[in-house]
């Protein structure tokens, strides 16, 4: 247990050095192994995942659901969410912040990442909040915590990473994640409503559209509409017309909705051929930095492994029998702080291949697997919009600028005690998170 | 000096193609893949090692290009920290040779694996293709990403105008 907690310390002080995360997992992985093991068997295990890792099968959805959150953003689809949204909610009092909750929750819909959503929210919704005079406080925390429900609404990069680690199913955890994804919604509105109730002047009603405009506004989101009960339908197999059956792998669900999203893209005259090759430069970079993570973290996770971390832990929980909440509660705890330091990939990388054996695992407290996998993922969610250093803040302050850190931590207080009371109900009530998979075939 | 990073730019184009195209086509094979299995049911049989090729191509392909540019992601927390003491340079010096160096085992590790595969005579499926090509092709990409990250570090100490982005 030891060895594994310097190598942790080891990885922090050099991530904190500026060190690429991939390689600081990587190196104190490689090294700790050879500690533990023999210089030749350290070397073999890190070439053979290197080979294995970049030929997995079930990892390439994550490019491809990349490549799908890209093609829509191309197709000019982020500005058309925000729009339908404001035609429904625009005239209400906070109707713009939450119009923004609902085009992020949207736009999670077709990208996987938190950042992504934030970053391309941003863009959109700050301006239109602006021009009507809403507080900076109350516009940068609606975008700030909106974006990130794209790591919890399907298809989500996040949970395919934590199926692929714990062998779970991919399918059941994007089913899984769509009610707590929607309840993130509603209780995101309720602290919009919640903020200018207390502060009227921060968000004041914007004119209310007329029938032909929300009409209008809803013909320009159908074909995304579309594509995503395509992916989700097709995943959970209730695309069935005789004779055509259209039920996907994830890795399937993820190229179907690539494809679409291209052709809707292409449809629309919005893709030039330059435009579709930044695309898929974008996605390959993208991928290329998430898979050097990934393997990084396994060496690390094979290393930890090998100095018998889970088990010490387990062994611990049982000798002083600590009651499996406090376990939980320990582990939330650990993932607010170290959702301080590293972004969320590489903290769900560093941290389930040693909490899941404890949690879900054979012998262990007896969780289920999906419902952990929710839980991880919503607690991730907090950790991005966390005082001091949420990382969806400070990409928030990248693209507005002008914004200070303190102005939009203030704001996003709100949705972040939404955001503890929705973690609450996830832990009081599995069903929330396990009820749609466990009517899912296959 | 002008032409040779002018050069060494156009050089670093081609992966970056070579990544693209694999996605492309992952994402149309993915695409008919489906559409054939549900209509026809007549599936693309090697559709699981094409897409294993194609990964593999995806993922190391660019490695190089953006190990030189430092488009790996990390933590500036403490950036804030070194800037003071004008130590960031330095910094980054040591973590890209550091980061370099270390990569030299585990290539020339992968190439022995490659070896022993050829040796074997392994191949895929249903195509039949020699498994090594794929190792050979991450262990090459590796050694270049390698390259790059020491070429990186001495960029930083002789010449770090050049990774200014352009004005």
């Amino acid at each position: 247990m030891t060895e594994s907690l310097i190598g942790f310390g080891a990885v922090l002080v050099l991530v904190l050095l500026r060190m690429p995360i991939a390689f600081a997992m990587g190196l104190v992985g490689m090294v700790g192994f050879m500690l533990e093991t023999s210089f030749r068997g350290s070397i073999s295990m890190v070439a053979r995942l290197m080979i294995d890792a970049s030929q997995d099968y079930g990892l390439s959805v994550v490019p491809l659901f990349i490549l799908m959150g890209l093609f829509v953003n191309k197709g000019g689809i982020s500005r058309e969410l925000y729009q339908v949204s404001n035609a429904f909610l625009g005239h209400f009092r906070g109707g713009l912040a939450m119009a923004t909750i609902v085009a992020c929750g949207g736009f999670a819909a077709i990208s996987g990442s938190s950042l992504a959503t934030a970053a391309t929210m941003s863009k959109v919704a700050m301006p239109e909040m602006r021009k009507y005079g809403y507080a900076d406080s109350l516009s940068t925390a609606s975008i700030a915590a909106g974006g990130t429900l794209g790591i919890l609404i399907p298809p989500s990069v996040i949970l395919v990473i934590y199926g692929l680690l714990t062998e779970t199913s991919i399918g059941k955890l994007f089913i899984a994640g769509i009610i707590p994804g929607f309840l993130g919604i509603v209780f995101y509105l309720i602290a919009v409503k919640y903020s200018v109730t207390r502060n009227p002047e921060a968000g004041p009603a914007g004119p209310r559209s007329t029938r032909e405009q929300r009409i209008q506004a809803l013909l320009g989101v159908w074909a995304v509409l579309l594509l995503f009960f395509l992916v989700i339908g097709g995943l959970y197999g209730i695309l069935n017309f005789w004779p055509i059956n259209l039920a996907f792998s994830p890795t399937e669900a993820a190229g179907m909705g690539a494809a679409g999203a291209f052709l809707i893209a292409l449809f629309r005259g919005s893709l030039s051929f330059k435009d579709t090759f930044e695309v898929l430069r974008e996605t390959s970079i993208t991928t290329a930095s998430l898979f050097s993570v990934l393997i990084g973290a396994w060496i690390f996770s094979n290393f930890v492994n090998v100095a018998g971390l889970p088990e010490a832990l387990r062994g611990a929980v049982t000798a002083y029998d600590v009651p499996p909440w406090v376990v939980m509660a320990l582990i939330i705890a650990i993932y607010i702080v170290l959702g301080c330091i590293f972004e969320s990939l590489s903290m769900l990388l560093l941290t389930v291949p040693i909490f899941f054996p404890l949690v879900a695992g054979e012998g262990g407290l007896g969780f289920d697997p999906i419902w952990f996998g929710i839980i991880v993922v919503v607690v991730t969610e907090i950790s991005l919009i966390t005082p001091p250093v949420g990382l969806n803040v400070f990409v928030l302050k990248g693209v507005v600028g002008d914004v200070s850190t303190g102005t939009v931590f203030k704001g996003v207080t709100p949705f972040w005690v939404m955001d503890i009371l929705r973690l609450a109900l996830l832990l009081a009530i599995p069903a929330l998170a396990l009820y749609l998979p466990s009517h899912m075939s296959g | 000096m002008t032409q040779l990073a002018n050069l060494f730019r156009m050089a670093a184009q081609l992966p970056i193609f070579m990544s693209c195209v694999a996605l492309f086509f992952l994402m149309v094979m993915t695409f008919c893949d489906v559409i054939l299995r549900s209509t026809i049911n007549a599936p693309i049989e090697a559709a699981t090692e094409l897409t294993r090729m194609s990964m593999a191509i995806l993922v190391f392909s660019v490695m190089p290009v953006m190990s030189f540019q430092g488009g790996h992601i990390n933590v500036d927390l403490l950036d804030g920290l070194f800037d003071r003491f004008h130590l960031n340079r330095w910094r980054d010096v040591v973590i890209s040779l550091l980061c370099g160096g270390m990569l030299y085992w585990p290539a020339s590790r992968v190439i022995v694996l490659a070896e022993r595969a050829r040796s074997y005579g392994d191949t895929t499926e249903y195509l039949n293709w020699p498994v090594f090509y794929v190792s050979w092709f991450i262990a090459i990409l590796t050694f270049l990403t390698m390259g790059a990250l020491i070429l990186r570090g001495l960029v930083l100490i002789f010449a770090p105008q050049m990774l200014e982005p352009a004005k």
